[in-house]
């Protein structure tokens, strides 16, 4: 399976990506917003999308709201990788389209539980 | 090297980006308050390095950037305007997140920090009414009074006064030891799980080596393709090219000496292709000088705001290229210019006002490519320098003489300011006068074969100008053949070179100094063979005159022959060469003949420093008395005349056929002009001597000269007020004693009036006199 990963921090795009091709992701990153949605129209095999709230071009929310429109993405799923201080947003989010939510820091556990719960990956042993 | 540490490495790059990034914005900021994209950019970065440190567990500079991220997001919000209060904590927040990038760079681990006081300070910031604590009015005062409340705790700088004031002193570089850091700071083992690597899940071969980070967002403008390289690939690769163009320089010299046309078509293509792959290879290390530059508003707006000054900043240029190492090398020079321009240049507003100019200084950074080379400016619209002062103190310091001083130009005594032990600070501020002077800008820049020099008039402003090679790694340079031997001359000291067709033209003595008149100037000259001991050459006619320029000053270096001009790759020499003191490295020439390469700026004070000394020598009775250069002149029946040489413009030789009568006073024809004539011989009541050939004194004004004839120059001395007899005469003001010779002193403008009543009619004339009133 293949995830897209946004996130203006290389960094951060790093310890996702780690995480998510140690559960057996392919992944794909994009810088910002306008960008992943170039990424969605060459890669329609995404299926999950870890998208930062703040990035500059296009934010987080603006991709979620943009990416909702488009119907052959409508089976993509869209998490939202957040800090505390965003929490007050994520209903927002929630509301245009996206499904989870995660909030730094978090371990690799946090997400898989999450992914789990989305039906991305098998239950663990 | 593990994926923990790489992640971390990236996150140390990554950030110092940014925070180079959010240094400009901020200070841009705080010009232009309301601008929302630069904003939400500032935010973004802190934001990120919180993010990014809570997974990497580093707690302190999470807490750290969240209070900072607090505060920007109430900025972002418009919930509160951006004051230079604000500014200030903002800047104080990222002084001490790089000072824990620093030592997680080092160490790889965060050691112990006390952020407390930085934390306190933006917490006061948020406490505060938004907009109540910084009325516009107090700008300056602002941040004086911010620090000095004994709630924020202590600015960096002051670190004195609790004993734990080390500790909360963050951006100080009295941080734990990096060896006491990692005990200190266990990583909290939390965090270490959320690493890619030792993923506890279930799942295919873990991938290490996570994807690859060529690619970086769209603010960083296209780096989409572009790609990361470590520096030394580069510097390896430039090597290695060096060396091509060394071996490329044999093969073309072979081929020139073998006469093969097919070979000369393979060597020609391989030059090519060289000079291509040389020209690449220099263009992946060239970066613009804005990687330098970027840091310096926030240093102006520190500095002037430490200082009491208004500076608004111009940088011209910024995309103008230099090679990686000189970059590098000329990072702390210009920096301490820049301070410099600041602290001792830009007046305080009020004085400012004074002199009619507007309040506001202006520093201008300018760069630009100029043949070959890379000129760097550092101007300021300040107060000037004025020589005098700069006069008075290289001789109250001891460094040069007072009769030396006198003898020197404006661009000369600025030269000055260049010399170990000079400051002219007249208060030590922790800005700029630190001890270190301008002679370790100049040392920096001499080290990668720059020039500096600087140009300041007094009132209007002072412009320092750094001229710096493209490259350390490849230069040109002009192969030159000195008894036998062939050396390198750097073409960065070469002004321009000039035949010797015969003995006269041009060549002259100056006491026992050789000079040469180069277009009304006189030039020192320098024989190399003098310089490297050689044998000295029969005559000078055939030889070469290299016109150098080293250390803002001109010389002529007398050379056999000039063979070719050859790209040459430097290599170090050993240290017994080097201590030789006139050798600056080492090369492979094409035939694969090692060659010297000639050190100019030392060849030049070497051969020099010997000349000045001369006079020295002569008048250290009157090294303290005021005293002006005099030339001496020998006027038949053993009769000399001295005249200040101030005065005088130019010294020819002349036949004596070219004295002409007309109309009862003597002419003669002079760069195509008939100019009147004083004959001393008769001034002084002797005949005149007999003689084929002339010396002539000309003292030009504008467009008018008076030439005086003599029999000979003897020589040029420094001669002090009090030697002075006043046994007077007709057009004589009384005599003085040069090398135990009593020697009259020539009432020069009442000789020159003589011939010429209205030369100084168009002119004021104190440049004249005798100097006997200075």
């Amino acid at each position: 399976m293949k995830a897209l990963v946004i996130d203006d921090s290389r960094v951060m795009r790093r310890i996702v990506t780690g995480i998510l091709r140690g559960v057996g992701f392919d992944t794909v990153e994009a810088g910002d917003g306008k960008e992943a949605l170039e990424r969605l129209t060459e890669h329609p095999d995404v299926a999950l999308c870890c998208i930062d709230w703040n990035m500059p071009v296009m934010t987080g929310f603006e991709f979620v709201v943009e990416a909702r429109k488009r119907q052959e993405w409508r089976d993509i799923t869209l998490m939202m990788v957040t800090t505390e201080g965003e929490q007050g947003q994520i209903v927002r989010a929630l509301a245009a389209g996206a499904h989870e939510y995660v909030i730094k820091p978090f371990t690799p556990e946090i997400i898989v539980d999450k992914l789990e719960l989305l039906g991305l990956v098998g239950a663990r042993a | 090297m593990d994926a923990m540490d790489e992640i971390v490495r990236e996150f140390v790059v990554e950030s110092y980006e940014n925070l180079d990034r959010l240094d400009r914005d901020l200070v841009d900021l705080e010009s232009d308050g309301e601008s929302r994209s630069l904003m939400g950019s500032i935010f973004r970065t802190i934001h990120t390095i919180k993010g990014t440190s809570g997974f990497l567990g580093f707690g302190a500079l999470e807490s750290l950037t969240h209070v900072g991220e607090n505060l920007l997001a109430e900025l972002r919000d418009g919930k509160r305007p951006m004051t230079q209060r604000t500014t200030d904590v903002l800047l104080q927040m990222v002084d001490s997140v790089r000072v824990i990038l620093d030592v997680i760079e080092k160490t790889g681990a965060e050691g112990v920090h006390d952020t407390s006081a930085v934390v306190a300070a933006i917490q006061q910031v948020l406490d505060s009414e938004p907009g109540a604590d910084a009325p516009p009015a107090t700008v300056d005062e602002a941040p004086v009074q911010a620090v000095k409340k004994p709630r924020i705790g202590k600015r960096p700088a002051a670190k004195t006064a609790t004993p734990a004031a080390a500790a909360s002193a963050p951006a100080e570089a009295d941080m734990p030891a990096p060896e006491a850091s990692p005990q200190a700071a266990p990583v909290d083992p939390a965090p270490a799980d959320a690493l890619p690597t030792p993923a506890p899940a279930p799942g295919p071969a873990p991938a290490p080596a996570p994807a690859r980070d060529g690619e970086e967002s769209h603010v960083r403008s296209a780096a989409e393709s572009s790609i990361r390289v470590d520096v030394e690939v580069l510097d390896a690769l430039m090597r290695h090219v060096g060396e091509l163009v060394l071996a490329r320089n044999a093969m073309t010299s072979l081929a020139t000496e073998m006469d093969d046309a097919t070979l000369v078509r393979a060597s020609q293509r391989l030059s090519l292709i060289a000079t291509e792959l040389q020209q690449g290879v220099m263009k992946t290390r060239m970066q613009p000088i804005d990687h330098v530059w970027s840091k310096v508003p926030r240093m102006v707006r520190d500095v002037s705001t430490a200082l009491g000054r208004r500076v608004k900043l111009e940088m011209i240029g910024k995309d103008t290229e230099l090679d990686r190492s000189v970059l590098e090398a000329i990072k702390d020079p210009l920096t301490h210019l820049i301070r410099n321009a600041i602290d001792h240049g830009i007046e305080v507003p009020e004085a400012r006002d004074a002199a009619g100019k507007p309040a506001q200084g202006i520093v201008t950074l300018r760069a630009y490519h100029q043949g070959g080379q890379v000129v760097v400016e550092v101007s300021d619209d300040g107060k000037g320098i004025d020589p005098q002062t700069v006069a008075a103190k290289a001789v109250q310091k001891g460094l040069r003489t007072a009769e030396q001083v006198a003898a020197l130009g404006t661009q000369d005594i600025l030269q000055m300011l260049f010399l170990p032990g000079f400051s002219t600070a007249e208060t030590v501020t922790n800005v700029s006068g630190r001890g270190v002077g301008m002679d370790v800008v100049k040392t920096k820049i001499d080290a990668i074969g720059g020039v500096v020099d600087v140009q300041s008039t007094p009132g209007v402003g002072t412009t320092w100008r750094l001229r710096i090679p493209l490259t350390l790694a490849i230069m040109p340079a002009l192969t030159v053949e000195c008894a036998d031997e062939i050396y390198a001359i750097p073409q960065v000291n070469l002004l321009e070179l000039l035949a010797i067709d015969d003995a006269q033209t041009g060549l002259d003595q100056v006491g026992d100094a050789p000079v040469y008149r180069l277009r009304g100037q006189l030039l020192p000259l320098v024989d190399l063979r003098d310089v490297l001991g050689r044998p000295a050459r029969e005559t000078v006619v055939g030889a070469v005159i290299a016109v150098m320029q080293a250390d803002g000053g001109r010389f002529g270096l007398i050379i056999d022959q000039v063979r070719n001009t050859e790209e040459i790759v430097a290599k170090p020499i050993g240290a017994s060469i080097k201590r030789i003191g006139i050798y600056a490295g080492a090369t492979l020439l094409g035939d694969g003949s090692v060659t010297l390469i000639l050190d100019i700026p030392a060849v030049a004070r070497r051969a020099l420093e010997q000349q000045e000394t001369l006079p020295d020598l002569q008048q250290q009775a009157t090294v303290d008395t005021d005293t002006e250069q005099m030339l001496v002149v020998s006027v038949g029946e053993d009769r000399q005349l001295a005249m200040p040489l101030g005065a005088v413009t130019r010294l020819e030789r002349c036949p004596a056929d070219v004295l002409e009568q007309v109309g009862g006073s003597l002419v003669m024809q002079y760069r195509g002009r008939i100019t009147p004539v004083v004959d001393l011989a008769s001034l002084l009541g002797t005949g005149r001597p007999a003689s084929d050939e002339l010396a002539v004194v000309v003292c030009a004004r504008g467009d008018r000269a008076v030439a005086l004839v003599a029999k000979e120059v003897v020589d040029i001395v420094d001669c002090a007020d009090l030697d002075r007899s006043e046994v007077s005469g007709a057009a004589l003001l009384g005599s003085i004693v040069v090398k135990g010779k009593v020697t009259e002193l020539l009432d020069l403008s009442r000789a020159v009036t003589s011939a010429d009543p209205s030369f100084y009619d168009a002119h004021e004339p104190e440049l004249v006199g005798a100097g006997s009133d200075r």
